[in-house]
């Protein structure tokens, strides 16, 4: 899976990943995404997921957002979830990730 | 020179023009020759004969002379001195003057002279001294000469004029015994007849010298010089007392015969009647006579052998016949020589090379004569070599045009099925060229999802500008199809592209269908083309009464009317082109719309694929060995209805995950079922994957079977694996309220399934996991 990494601002970083995060990709996203932030001299705060291009979400995917979620706490970091389908909102809601995850 | 047929021709004519001409020169030059000494011999012959006849009548001249002499004697003796001595002295003197005369003498009548004497004669003979001697022992009782025969028939025929008395021939018995005749004539002294006088002749002289009354030598000779003509031969004798003097005749005997009359001669009376030149037939031999009278009563005939007479004449002519002969056989002998040299020899070299090429072989001709055909020959090798050339050039045409056929064939869908994973209908056409590339067409495919289009088309024309020309409307047509026209709006379109790309006034029917596969709604088009067959379930196939529109590609801007109707599960539609129908048997019938009618409704079987090949049967046992004059293509439609369920069949491990949700949505895409429910399906179908996949077969590998049901109401979603029993559902479910740091990261995805799925069902059979989802739509 094609997965796109950019710093933003001090303590930000942007994710652009295009296709499904399921049993096959989404191992491979988190990983990505984790070491970026490990490998990171500053700590990252704020990332940034940029949904536009991600058609869809299992249970997979909810579960490395969930783990890097975790990563983050350590610094009192946040998710934003950017350009979010309706549909894929669901997902998130159906298990409660609306509740910590923030949606722009 | 000759070295054209022309010119040996004319040379073979020359030469046997010559030929005849020499012939002819010889016949000619011989003939002439032949006629002139013909003539000059016959002269010549006359003139011989004649001459004799001359002697004779000079001797008859002489004997009669010499008679007058003898009678002036006779009568001076009667009236004068009657001396013996002087008499006899002047007898001597006369026979000396007339040497032909063997003897001869005075005879007075009986006491005339002296009435005391009876007997008075006078005879003088010649002895063999040639002397003349007085005999005067004829003055005797014993002779007694006025009762001598010749004296008697002498006498009685003299008369005072002074007529010649011949006497027959007789033998005289005095001395010599020879073949004597007299001739006699009267005493008279004033006209009283007082004795008479006679002269002898030997006769022997006479046959001598008719015997020696031949054809002159060299008669009728070409070659040979002195050849006498034998076995001719010669008669005097006395017509007016009728009596034979004298005869060769090789058939009688000439001593006895002597005196008798003439007709005893067998061939005298015809001779005598005949002319020089007309034969008689004596002793099987033919002769011809030649007959001279003589004024005194004479006749002289000489009768020549008309075979030896003609013999160089009839060798001549044989000869010429013989040449005549050699030249008719020589003139074909040449001319069939010359045919075969010159004609027949080279026209079978030329056969014989044309059937070697006609096999393949490579050879060069050689005749160098005549030229005419040198000439004939090269050209001969010209054309063979034009001719390769030829059909080097039309292999690679065929080559050409097989690589069209294969281009045009692979061009039409000819795999079948062509939609492996389509239940909802079956479909088979085929398309069997006439020539090498064929103006018909068909064509399948989907305009959309759900929108099947069939078509089959007839160009007009054949051959490969009807080939081209369906290559372009076969790519317009599925180019436009896919713009989501209506039917109406899409054929409308078709037409006008047709119209504006089609300069050289093709058209196009064609048969155009448009299935929903989901509803079986169907819309038909006939643009000019044979009307379709439609079998409804458990009935006949019948024609469907289309309104026909007018062909594709006549004229722009036409209207075409679009016939709507509802395929039903089972149902089918027979399409083809006049192919079909117009196929020809040997008497020059065709096949026929009912034919083909009887043929349809005798098929039992409902396959797309065997229906075309019946059909195909039907029209190659009608059509017999005829060439097949039109392509003939058919296509075959049948709706076996929506199909509602969809299975998956794989080992369940992560590489196959993609496959696996590629399936589930090209079943949706095909139902059309919303994002959300599809959603949700996909969900739900990944976890279930996953944990048949990681739990269900943890150590190895096994079987997942997914089964898609869609109904009006509702999707079920069933799983069946056999792994180890595992059932989802008594998962406990997360907590969803904890704070996100202390919840837990399993247990999400079937928590989620749960949540998705209106209903959920788990079984354990026979070894089987089963678990079926229901989402309600």
């Amino acid at each position: 899976m094609d997965v796109k990494l950019k710093r933003t601002g001090l303590d930000g970083l942007y994710v652009a990943a295009v296709g499904r995060l399921d049993l096959d990709n989404a191992v491979e996203y988190g990983s990505k995404i984790k070491n970026f932030i490990e490998d990171c001299e500053d700590p990252i705060i704020e990332v940034t997921l940029d949904f536009s291009e991600i058609t869809f979400i299992s249970s997979f995917g909810l579960k490395v957002i969930l783990e890097l979620y975790k990563q983050l706490q350590v610094q009192s970091g946040v998710i934003k979830i950017k350009s979010i389908s309706e549909q894929l909102k669901n997902s998130f809601k159906m298990v409660g990730f609306d509740k910590f995850l923030v949606f722009e | 020179m000759f070295k054209t047929l022309r010119s040996k021709i004319l040379a073979i004519i020359i030469l046997m023009l010559a030929f005849l001409m020499f012939a002819s020169v010889f016949h000619v030059y011989f003939a002439r020759m032949n006629t002139k000494q013909l003539m000059v011999q016959n002269y010549k012959f006359s003139i011989t004969a004649s001459s004799f006849v001359q002697e004779i009548k000079n001797r008859i001249i002489t004997s009669e002379d010499c008679l007058k002499s003898l009678s002036l004697i006779g009568s001076l003796y009667y009236k004068t001195d009657r001396s013996n001595d002087l008499t006899d002295r002047v007898i001597e003197k006369v026979f000396k003057n007339y040497p032909q005369a063997l003897g001869g003498g005075i005879w007075f009548k009986p006491y005339i002279i002296d009435k005391s004497r009876k007997y008075n004669c006078f005879y003088a003979f010649r002895d063999k001294n040639n002397k003349i001697v007085i005999d005067r022992n004829f003055e005797s009782e014993k002779y007694d000469y006025p009762n001598q025969e010749w004296y008697k028939q002498i006498i009685s025929q003299v008369t005072p004029e002074g007529n010649i008395v011949w006497s027959k021939p007789y033998y005289e018995n005095m001395g010599s015994y020879t073949m004597m005749v007299t001739v006699g004539t009267g005493i008279y002294v004033d006209g009283k007849l007082v004795g008479i006088v006679t002269v002898d002749w030997e006769l022997d002289s006479i046959i001598n010298e008719v015997s020696k009354m031949k054809p002159v030598e060299k008669t009728f000779s070409m070659y040979k010089s002195g050849k006498e003509i034998k076995n001719s031969f010669a008669l005097f004798g006395n017509v007016k007392d009728d009596f034979i003097i004298a005869t060769t005749d090789p058939y009688l005997d000439n001593k006895t015969i002597t005196g008798h009359s003439l007709k005893e001669i067998p061939w005298y009376t015809s001779a005598d009647k005949l002319y020089a030149t007309t034969y008689i037939t004596y002793h099987k031999k033919k002769y011809i006579p030649f007959v001279n009278k003589l004024d005194n009563g004479m006749v002289l005939i000489i009768c020549l052998p008309k075979s030896e007479m003609f013999k160089d004449v009839n060798n001549f002519y044989f000869l010429l016949i013989l040449t005549m002969l050699g030249i008719a056989l020589l003139i074909p002998a040449l001319l069939y020589y010359s045919l075969n040299r010159y004609i027949i020899n080279p026209i079978d070299k030329l056969t014989k090379i044309a059937h070697k090429i006609g096999k393949g072989e490579d050879i060069q001709i050689k005749i160098e004569k005549p030229e005419e055909f040198a000439h004939l020959a090269s050209t001969f090798d010209k054309m063979t070599k034009d001719i390769k050339l030829i059909t080097n050039e039309r292999a690679k045409i065929t080559s050409e045009l097989s690589v069209a056929k294969s281009i045009q064939s692979s061009s039409l869908p000819n795999v079948f099925p062509p939609f492996p994973n389509k239940n909802e209908f079956d479909i088979y056409a085929s398309m069997e060229p006439a020539k090498e590339v064929g103006g018909d067409f068909y064509d399948f495919f989907f305009i959309d999802k759900t929108k099947f289009m069939f078509l089959i088309a007839d160009v007009s024309g054949k051959g490969i500008p009807a080939a081209l020309f369906m290559m372009t409307v076969k790519t317009l047509i599925n180019n436009i199809a896919q713009l989501n026209y209506s039917p109406k709006q899409l054929i409308e379109i078709i037409n006008n592209k047709i119209c504006q790309t089609n300069k050289q006034g093709f058209f196009v029917t064609v048969l155009l269908g448009i299935t929903d596969i989901n509803t079986g709604e169907t819309s038909i088009i006939n643009c000019g083309h044979n009307l379709p067959l439609i079998k409804r379930k458990d009935g006949n196939f019948e024609y469907l009464q289309l309104e026909s529109n007018i062909a594709l590609g006549v004229f722009e801007d036409s209207k075409f009317e679009v016939y709507e109707t509802v395929m039903n599960v089972g149902d089918i539609i027979f399409t083809y082109t006049d192919g079909v129908t117009e196929a020809i048997n040997k008497n020059d019938e065709v096949y026929g719309e009912t034919r083909l009618y009887d043929c349809l409704n005798s098929i039992d079987t409902p396959e797309p694929i065997e229906i075309v090949q019946r059909v195909k049967t039907s029209i190659n046992e009608y059509s017999d060995s005829n060439l097949q004059s039109d392509d003939i293509t058919m296509l075959v439609f049948k709706y076996n209805g929506r199909n509602n369920t969809k299975i998956f069949k794989e080992t369940a491990k992560q590489e196959n995950y993609k496959q696996f949700y590629n399936w589930l949505h090209t079943a949706c895409d095909e139902w059309c079922i919303n994002e959300e429910l599809s959603n949700k399906l996909d969900m739900s179908a990944e976890e279930i994957f996953a944990n048949i996949a990681f739990y269900a077969y943890r150590e190895k590998a096994g079987m997942l079977e997914a089964t898609l049901t869609k109904s009006d109401e509702n999707i079920i979603f069933k799983f069946i694996d056999e792994g180890i029993e595992y059932n989802p559902l008594e998962k406990p479910d997360p907590n969803i309220d904890l704070p996100p740091e202390e919840r837990p990261l399993g247990g999400l995805g079937v928590y989620m399934v749960k949540n998705m799925a209106d209903e959920l069902f788990y079984k354990r059979e026979n070894g089987k996991n089963i678990l079926t989802l229901v989402f309600k739509l």
